[in-house]
């Protein structure tokens, strides 16, 4: 049988750990807007009965400390969801960009300014105009001019479009120093967590490590592997280790012909990093896919109209009666009578047998000043004749540029990046979604909810009472012992 | 049950949400525009450049046509007077030729008829806008001349036989001249110049060979008539151009209405939307209010 003072060691004991519980309860309020902080709970066991006479008697509760509230697939699901999610939002944001250098015209006069396809129109329709009048000075003027806002439009936004390549390579490269850190980071944890809780969850440390893996997995793809005594290895999504156990492995950046790859060891990792996540991943296709493919069509344009109209204009007579001529026997060379300076040297590319025009855009540029040598008339034909003008501006309806008209080229260049474009936002849109779903899962199991810590505390400050009635009680219970009878002796 | 304790910073994302969607709607309104980036609508985004392309073509047409309508009519005039120019030289050649006249009235006539050869050389050299608009394609240069070395004088075109034509943005094309020689200078007795330099040359002395007058001055009726077919030509350019022209303009008119319809805010609609926007932004806006006033906390109520 049990005495009172066991009794009453029972209740001393139930008090501490009833205050050990009000501390992690505390602790909780204390953290509940701490980033990365994880819910935690009291344990409590029950101690080991004692078998007195046959009989079993309880000996009372221990407080055996907190535990944290996670769910490490839960956890896992959610980083790499958000490793997709700012993947299409880094490369949202840099399409967006490029995707502001070319918007639509709305049709009223103001707003045509730097738009590349009224440009097209505005050039050609230049040569329409002198048709009627092939010696009229100002219709002439009026050529060069929408020349040269032609070469300008284009080849501005081909500069701004590498001065975007450019910002993307300095972004790329600051996230990787800041996935280093992290890795570094993570490294530390790791050796702290094996040594000191090799065998369960290490709370604030465990919480501290997966509050940089979610940051990591904001800036690149990985892979976790978990290791033995809790710790923790990771790769990069195509395998390369960046952390295991206690070593992390830097990724290192160097230029490649002129861009910036990334090397995880003496491996060049650019092109799995840039399909592997994260916002290094999103930075990387938009540098490497996206403003190259859009550079190429503007490259495909601005070529195949200088070359054309150079060649057409060329072919003609001028106002002086001048006609043109090839002063290099090269295809590229410059002619006399060039409206746009004629493209860069060009290399064949042998495989394909097509010629690598890259370049020619940001190069493109309105050469000819004098607007007597825009040539209306025929070779051969007097002054007043018209017809080179026809075919100059009959050259809009041709198709010139890779099997299109210029008009249509362009129209479907501006179709395929807006589908980009919109079809980068559903996708964003779709794993943000998916992101914030996995989110309230995880925040409704970790997160602390003041709600239910009230109603902890209600409840532990209550147990507390009762214990220190309990105390009290059996006090007065053991002070009649004490008296056997006698009149308050011992009160 | 779970809940996620957070709700309130989601209820905040939310809110941002509709202030970005009401923003974009009174972008929208303000400036009547509904794409404004490519992505809003890749498709309508290519197919305005195309209608945009097709639409200044119209305009550019309208602007030419109305300046080769000016030229067509001047051509047209000057060839009007050389007719009647023309009519007037075989009432005075007719009068020369019935053998009533003295010498001195016939060298009279003779010098008539010269004054308006010349007046027909200068309205053969008609130009516009400094351009000569009978010689073809040499338009900087008078295309006739007389040279009176000989008798009877010879008049020479120095143009070319170069026709410049108006493209249509159907693809159509329009002629905007008849070359000099083919409208003063026709073959055999087509010729205006001959005919009339012959006449000069007939009546110079004050004698008529009048089997020889009687002939040029039918040559004459016959190249007056060969002037007015060429003239013909011109009257059909400045018709078609006229047809042309309305056509473009109301070709133009659809195309501007479909870029409209294709590329402007369809107001009724985008107030709706602003409207609704507008109640979920306060419903929003109450629901945070009340969830995160402290009174709801538990913690209040112990």
């Amino acid at each position: 049988m049990g005495t009172i003072s066991s009794a009453l060691n029972m209740m001393s004991q139930t008090l501490d750990a009833d205050q050990s519980a009000l501390n992690i309860v505390a602790n909780n309020v204390a953290n509940a807007n701490t980033p990365g902080y994880t819910k935690e709970t009291p344990t409590w066991q029950e101690n080991d009965p004692i078998l007195i006479k046959g009989t079993l008697v309880g000996d009372g509760a221990t407080q055996t400390g907190a535990e944290s509230q996670r769910d490490r697939v839960l956890l896992e699901r959610l980083d790499q969801q958000q490793q997709l999610a700012s993947a299409s939002g880094s490369r949202l944001t840099a399409l967006d960009s490029i995707q502001a250098l070319f918007t639509p015209d709305s049709g009223s006069t103001s707003s045509t300014a730097g738009d590349i396809g009224s440009d097209i129109t505005g050039f050609f329709k230049s040569f329409s105009s002198l048709e009627a009048d092939p010696t009229d000075s100002s219709l002439r003027t009026s050529v060069l001019s929408s020349a040269s806002t032609l070469a300008n439009d284009v080849s501005s936004a081909a500069k701004s479009l590498n001065e975007q390549r450019s910002g993307l390579d300095q972004d790329a490269i600051g996230v990787v120093s800041q996935v280093n850190a992290l890795t570094g980071a993570i490294a530390q944890l790791n050796t702290q967590i094996q040594s000191i809780s090799p065998n369960a969850d290490a709370g604030t440390l465990e919480d501290q490590r997966q509050l940089d893996l979610s940051q990591l997995s904001q800036l690149i793809g990985i892979n976790q592997v978990s290791t033995e005594n809790n710790g923790l290895s990771i790769t990069t999504t195509s395998g390369q280790l960046l952390v295991s156990n206690g070593s992390n492995y830097q990724i290192t950046s160097g230029s490649v012909s002129g861009v910036t790859h990334f090397f995880v060891g003496s491996a060049d990792a650019t092109a799995q990093l840039a399909s592997g996540g994260g916002s290094l991943g999103g930075d990387l296709t938009a540098r490497d896919t996206d403003i190259p493919n859009t550079l190429a069509s503007l490259d495909q344009l601005a070529y195949s109209i200088t070359t054309k109209t150079n060649a057409q204009n060329n072919a003609g007579t001028d106002a002086n009666g001048a006609t043109g001529a090839a002063v290099t026997s090269s295809t590229t060379g410059a002619w006399t009578l060039d409206i746009f300076s004629p493209p860069p040297t060009l290399v064949a590319n042998t495989a394909s047998g097509d010629t690598d025009v890259s370049g020619c855009a940001a190069a493109m540029s309105a050469v000819m000043t004098d607007p007597d040598l825009v040539t209306a008339a025929s070779l051969g034909q007097g002054t007043g004749d018209n017809s080179n003008a026809i075919a100059m501006a009959s050259l809009a309806s041709q198709t010139i540029v890779n099997g299109q008209t210029p008009t249509n080229f362009y129209s479907n260049f501006v179709s395929t990046l807006g589908s980009t474009v919109s079809n980068v936002q559903t996708e964003n849109t779709a794993q943000t979604a998916s992101v914030t779903q996995l989110q309230t899962q995880s925040n409704a199991l970790s997160s602390v909810n003041l709600n239910d810590e009230a109603a902890a505390l209600t409840t532990m400050e209550r147990s507390y009472q009762a214990a220190s009635q309990m105390f009290a009680i059996l006090n007065t219970v053991m002070a009649s012992v004490l008296n056997l009878g006698e009149q308050a002796t011992v009160t | 049950m779970r809940v996620d304790p957070t709700y309130l910073s989601s209820l905040t994302t939310s809110l941002d949400q509709t202030q970005s969607s009401l923003q974009q709607l009174t972008s929208e309104l303000s400036s009547g525009v509904r794409v404004t980036s490519l992505s809003t609508d890749p498709v309508a985004s290519g197919q305005n450049v195309l209608l945009l392309n097709q639409m200044q073509q119209d305009d550019s047409f309208t602007q030419s046509s109305s300046l080769v309508k000016g030229q067509l009519q001047v051509a047209d005039s000057a060839l009007g007077s050389v007719v009647s120019q023309l009519t007037q030289v075989i009432t005075l050649a007719t009068s020369a030729n019935n053998g009533t006249m003295n010498s001195s009235n016939v060298k009279s006539i003779s010098s008539q008829i010269a004054g308006i050869l010349g007046e027909i050389t200068t309205l053969a050299n008609t130009s516009y806008q400094g351009q000569y608009i009978f010689a073809g394609g040499q338009t900087s240069t008078a295309p006739f001349s007389t040279s009176t070395a000989t008798s009877p004088a010879v008049t020479t075109y120095s143009g070319d036989e170069n026709i410049n034509y108006l493209q249509m943005p159907n693809g159509g094309k329009i002629q905007l001249n008849v070359p000099g020689d083919q409208i003063f200078q026709g073959s055999g007795s087509n010729s205006v110049f001959a005919a009339l330099n012959s006449l000069v040359a007939d009546y110079a002395s004050g004698a008529v060979n009048t089997t020889q007058a009687v002939a040029d001055t039918n040559a004459v009726s016959t190249a007056l008539n060969y002037v007015s077919q060429q003239r013909v030509t011109i009257d059909n350019s400045i018709t078609h151009l006229t047809s042309a022209t309305d056509a473009v303009a109301s070709e133009q008119t659809q195309l501007t209405a479909a870029q409209t319809t294709l590329m402007q805010a369809d107001y009724a609609s985008v107030s709706t939307q602003l409207t609704l926007a507008e109640t979920q932004q306060t419903a929003l806006e109450s629901v945070i209010a009340q969830l995160g006033s402290t009174s709801n906390s538990l913690f209040s109520k112990i």
